[in-house]
C-alpha cells in the first residue's frame, strides 16, 4: 500500500533522459561507464580477504577484480545517499521489510521474503558475472 | 582520488534520479516482469537512446572512448537467463539495491548478503567457467555497426525509431 500522502514521482521519461544525460558527462569527464556488478566481487574480495588473505591473492577472479575501493565501488554507495536525500527530503522514504506486491501474493512473513531475497540476490549475482555486466 | 569522488557524486545523482523516477522498488521492478507497469522500461531505454546519440557524438568528436565488452554467447545467454530468475526472485537490480536500502525499503539487504555470496561463487567457479561457458560462441569485441557492416548512426537512428515506437504502445496501453 503506497502511503496516500506520498507525492507522484518524476515523468519516467524525463528521468530516463537526465539520467543519459548524467552518463554521457560521466563518460566526458571521467571516462567512466555505469556498472554496479564487478563492486559487489570487490566486495566478496574484502571480506574473504579478512579470513584468508593469502587464499584470495591467489585467486584468478580476484586477481582480475582486485579487491579495492574504485570509481565504480564509489559509484554504487553513491546510489543509496542519492536515493536516500531523494526519498527523506519528499515524503517517500518508508520502512518496509515486506514489499507490498509480495506482501499480497506470499503473506506478509519477513523469514520467507529475507530467504527468497538472499537466494534471488546470490542467483542474480551469478549470472550477471556469467554474462560479464 | 578525483577517480572516486567523480564515483560518489554521480552515484548520489544517479541515486536521486532512480528514486524520483520510482523505478527503484519491488513493485515496479516485479511489474515490469508480469508486464503490468512499464515504468522502469521507459526510464531505463530513454536512458539508453539518449546516451547512445551523446556517447557516439563525442566519440565522433574524439573526445571519449568506447568501453566495449567480450560477446560470448555461452556467457550472455546462459548469464542473462540466471540473472533473469535471480532478479525476478530478489526483485531488484545488483545497483538499484542500494537505492532500495537508501528509501528504506531493507528486505533489499537479504539480497544484497546474497549477492556477495554469489559473487563469491563465481569467484570459485570462474576457472571453470573460463575453459566452458565463457568460450561457447566467443564472437571477441564487436558492435551492431561492425556486424552488419553499417554507419552507426543508421543503427542509432533505429534504435531510436524502435524505442519511440515502442514508447508509443506502452502509453496507447495505458502501461
Amino acid at each position: 500500500m503506497n502511503d496516500r500522502h506520498e507525492p507522484k514521482g518524476w515523468n519516467p521519461y524525463i528521468a530516463g533522459a537526465l539520467t543519459g544525460l548524467l552518463l554521457v558527462l560521466s563518460v566526458w569527464a571521467a571516462g567512466k561507464y555505469f556498472g554496479a556488478s564487478t563492486t559487489f566481487v570487490r566486495s566478496a574480495g574484502f571480506v574473504e580477504s579478512a579470513f584468508s588473505a593469502e587464499r584470495v591473492a591467489r585467486m584468478e577472479y580476484f586477481i582480475k577484480e582486485l579487491p579495492k575501493i574504485d570509481w565504480q565501488w564509489m559509484f554504487v554507495v553513491g546510489i543509496f545517499f542519492g536515493s536516500l536525500i531523494a526519498s527523506s527530503t519528499s515524503r517517500s522514504f518508508r520502512w518496509q521489510a515486506v514489499p507490498t506486491m509480495w506482501e499480497q501474493r506470499f503473506g506478509p512473513g519477513r523469514l520467507k521474503r529475507g530467504i527468497v531475497a538472499f537466494f534471488g540476490g546470490a542467483v542474480a549475482m551469478f549470472g550477471a558475472r556469467l554474462a560479464d555486466g | 582520488m578525483i577517480d572516486l569522488t567523480y564515483g560518489l557524486i554521480t552515484g548520489i545523482i544517479f541515486g536521486f534520479l532512480l528514486q524520483k523516477a520510482r523505478v527503484i522498488r519491488y513493485d515496479k521492478q516485479l511489474g515490469a516482469l508480469r508486464l503490468l507497469d512499464m515504468t522502469i522500461v521507459k526510464y531505463m531505454f530513454t536512458t539508453i537512446l539518449v546516451a547512445m546519440v551523446g556517447v557516439y557524438l563525442l566519440k565522433d568528436l574524439g573526445l571519449v572512448k568506447l568501453s566495449i565488452k567480450t560477446t560470448s554467447l555461452g556467457g550472455n545467454i546462459l548469464g542473462g537467463l540466471i540473472f533473469g530468475i535471480g532478479w525476478a526472485l530478489f526483485g531488484y537490480c545488483p545497483g538499484t539495491s542500494l537505492g532500495a536500502l537508501g528509501e528504506g525499503r531493507y528486505d533489499a539487504a537479504w539480497g544484497i548478503l546474497g549477492m556477495l555470496g554469489g559473487a563469491a561463487l563465481f569467484a570459485e567457479l570462474y576457472p571453470l567457467m573460463k575453459k566452458t561457458v565463457l568460450t561457447w560462441g566467443n564472437l571477441g569485441k564487436i558492435t551492431l555497426p561492425q556486424v552488419l557492416g553499417i554507419n552507426h548512426w543508421i543503427v542509432i537512428a533505429a534504435m531510436v525509431v524502435l524505442g519511440l515506437l515502442m514508447f508509443w504502445f506502452f502509453e496507447k496501453k495505458g502501461l
